[in-house]
């Protein structure tokens, strides 16, 4: 492994730890995900494997070798801020230049390979420009150039999309993909938007609280999250109380409902993904397989957003989201028709809420 | 029609009130100008005899010299002392810090004769009244806290986190200052040395103070002239300052606009 935090903390003050327990590792070239919502601890995760921040307690290695010590300009990280923090009073080339400057590289060297970096985020032409004569999109191409130039034994990237619109957004996620994989450089990219992180990373870090929810492929955390608030934070999902039964199924209202795991004690929490749902009219009677669960219910409410119909459907079980692609070719339903709901029960994850006893 | 009115009113308020404020500043120059034995307006007739007048008031001319080494002195040092000081007290996190912001500006707040008399009485029993160093002590008491201000200022409105990205691209925290924090902050450098160098040189209330009579310095001679003579001599001396002063306004104002255009 290349990277390890190993039960890394970090306490600001009095307050409850901004990260806490957190260990994971990392092989050489591997892309990795910090997803979480606001506050969580990620800025705070970044900072202190840079350096910038002390870990209250913990250890960061890089290569097997214990960095926790080191001050941040021996770590040789390199870092994309959210904000660029460009240096406003250094033309591009010379932003670009500092790194290989403070290496004490060679002059013709420098020229060299500042050419080269901004040729690869498509940057060649403003080298004698000032950061603030860059759009948004540009000034954050030249700090990742910035960034990649001192080749850094590891790569951090905090938000570094957050402030770009959504097309330009698509863009650079793919374009910094396309150079992590070419250099083969071991990454950490912090975000909040899930499917960033699923589009690009090679695995996720779910974060909460300062806490590691779980780790895993983009695959992985959404269709096995491990935790209720995973599950949430990956798309958009319905959640039902239930109760085990002693023959595996679980009972909600007045439906029963079979999961992917069959067997449990006490009170259960019970999540479908609203587009896993089928919707059919309820007189089209079919016979149900083992593996799918199939309730009756009425269309309360329909929102149309383009790619999808939003449903809303009072059950036996509850109400549910539901979510189907529009089409030219069916009619939709709508409220107060009733209609039957089919789901794989593979599709179904449950939480236990109690602990058998 | 209306709008061609109020407008009109508009502009003659404001020329107005800059009338008032300036007029003083501006009748210096022609009164400098006079050959009359007496301040008087108008002057009944023009000669540049109280300049040639002035360059013969051997007192005049000490004490101009005298205040001027001492605001640079002065400068010198509030800048050596209040750049580190304003560094300390927005980079480094320490118990009190906010406390010690508050009381190292807040002599500001305090009438000069308050300062000027504790001073005295301090200075007094260390043999420091009408020598060098007590005079520049005593200026320093009053430029530091505007210079700490403007540096305060001037350092806690950097952009984010420009210092941490030149630490991560390897430069030490001295380079990191070097090549990042100092040149940055050069238009608050600039503001605070050409402050602290006006303050010293026109501060009366300290001075009379401390300087006692053996010090010469330029606003105590000149306050100490008017008492006894009301010839031009003095008006001479004002138009001289106030072009000394308006040099310096339009070097900030050249390094501060200038110092805008390279950040931000
Ligand atoms: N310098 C600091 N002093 C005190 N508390 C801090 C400091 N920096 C961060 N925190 C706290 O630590 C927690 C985690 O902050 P952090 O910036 O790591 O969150 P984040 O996951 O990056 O959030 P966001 O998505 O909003 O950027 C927050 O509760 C925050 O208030
Ligand atoms: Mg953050």
């Amino acid at each position: 492994m290349y990277l390890e935090v190993e039960s890394l903390e970090k306490r600001y003050g009095h307050f409850a730890p901004s990260v806490s327990d957190l260990s994971f590792s990392l092989g050489q070239g591997e892309l990795l995900g910090l997803l979480g919502p606001s506050g969580c601890g990620k800025t705070t995760t970044l900072r202190m494997i840079s350096g910038l921040v002390q870990a209250t307690s913990g250890k960061i290695k890089v290569g097997g070798q214990d960095v926790t010590g080191l001050p941040t300009y021996r770590r040789n990280m390199g870092v994309m801020f959210q904000s660029y923090a460009l240096f406003p009073h250094m033309t591009i080339a010379e932003n670009v230049a500092f790194g290989l400057q403070m290496r004490k590289a060679r002059h013709a060297d420098i020229a060299k390979r500042v050419e080269s970096a901004l040729a690869m985020v498509h940057l060649s032409g403003v080298a004698e420009r000032k950061p603030r004569e860059l759009s948004g999109g540009q000034q954050q191409r030249v700090a990742l150039a910035r960034a990649l130039v001192i080749e850094p034994d590891i790569l951090l990237l905090d938000e570094p999309l957050s402030n770009l619109d959504a097309k330009l957004r698509d863009n650079m996620r793919g374009e910094i993909r396309d150079i992590q994989q070419r250099l083969r450089m071991t990454t950490v990219f912090v975000t909040h938007d899930q499917t960033e992180a699923m589009a690009i990373c090679d695995r996720i870090i779910v974060m909460n609280r300062g806490k590691l929810e779980q780790i895993g492929t983009p695959h992985d955390i959404y269709e096995n999250p491990a935790t209720p608030m995973v599950a949430e934070f990956v798309g958009r999902i319905n959640r039902l109380e239930g109760q085990w039964r002693n023959d595996g199924a679980v009972a909600v209202g007045d439906s029963l409902i079979r999961a992917k795991d069959d067997g449990g004690t006490g009170r259960v929490l019970i999540m479908i993904r609203p587009h896993r749902i089928d919707l059919s009219a309820s007189d089209a009677k079919s016979a149900v397989s083992p593996e799918e669960n199939a309730i009756n219910g009425t269309i309360r409410h329909v929102t149309y957003v383009g790619d999808t119909f939003q449903y809303e459907v009072a059950t036996t079980g509850g109400l549910l989201h539901v979510e189907k692609a529009t089409s030219s070719a069916t009619d939709p339903f709508q409220p107060g028709d009733t209609v039957t709901l089919r789901w794989k029960t593979r599709d179904t994850l449950t939480f236990s809420t109690e602990v058998a006893g | 029609m209306l709008p061609t009115i109020s407008r009109g009113l508009h502009a003659l308020g404001i020329i107005s009130i800059m009338m008032f404020l300036l007029a003083p500043v501006i009748l210096v120059f022609p009164i400098s100008f006079s050959a009359d034995a007496h301040v008087a307006w108008p002057p009944s007739a023009w000669s540049t005899r109280w300049y040639v007048a002035l360059l013969h008031n051997e007192e005049m001319v000490t004490a101009f010299r005298n205040s001027l080494v001492i605001a640079g002195c002065v400068t010198a040092l509030t800048l050596v002392v209040a750049m580190p000081a304003a560094v300390a007290l927005t980079r480094w996190k320490f118990w009190g810090r906010d406390a010690l912001t508050s009381l190292f500006t807040a002599p500001l707040l305090l009438p000069s004769i308050v300062l000027g008399l504790a001073i005295l009485v301090i200075f007094a029993g260390y043999g420091l009244v009408g020598s060098w160093p007590g005079v520049i002590i005593g200026h320093l008491v009053i430029t530091l806290p505007y210079a700490l201000r403007v540096l305060i200022t001037g350092l806690s409105t950097m952009p984010a986190f420009v210092e941490d990205a030149a630490g991560t691209l390897g430069a030490d925290p001295w380079q990191v200052f070097r090549r990042i924090t100092l040149p940055l902050m050069t238009p608050a450098l600039v503001a605070s040395a050409a402050l602290a160098f006006i303050v010293s040189f026109d501060e009366v209330v300290i001075s009379l103070f401390i300087a006692g009579t053996q010090l010469k310095l330029l606003p105590v001679s000149l306050y100490h002239y008017v008492e006894s003579w009301t010839d031009p001599l003095v008006a001479a001396v004002s138009a001289l300052l106030v072009l000394g002063t308006l040099g310096i306004v339009l070097i900030v104002e050249r390094a501060i606009g200038f110092g805008k255009a390279v950040s931000k």
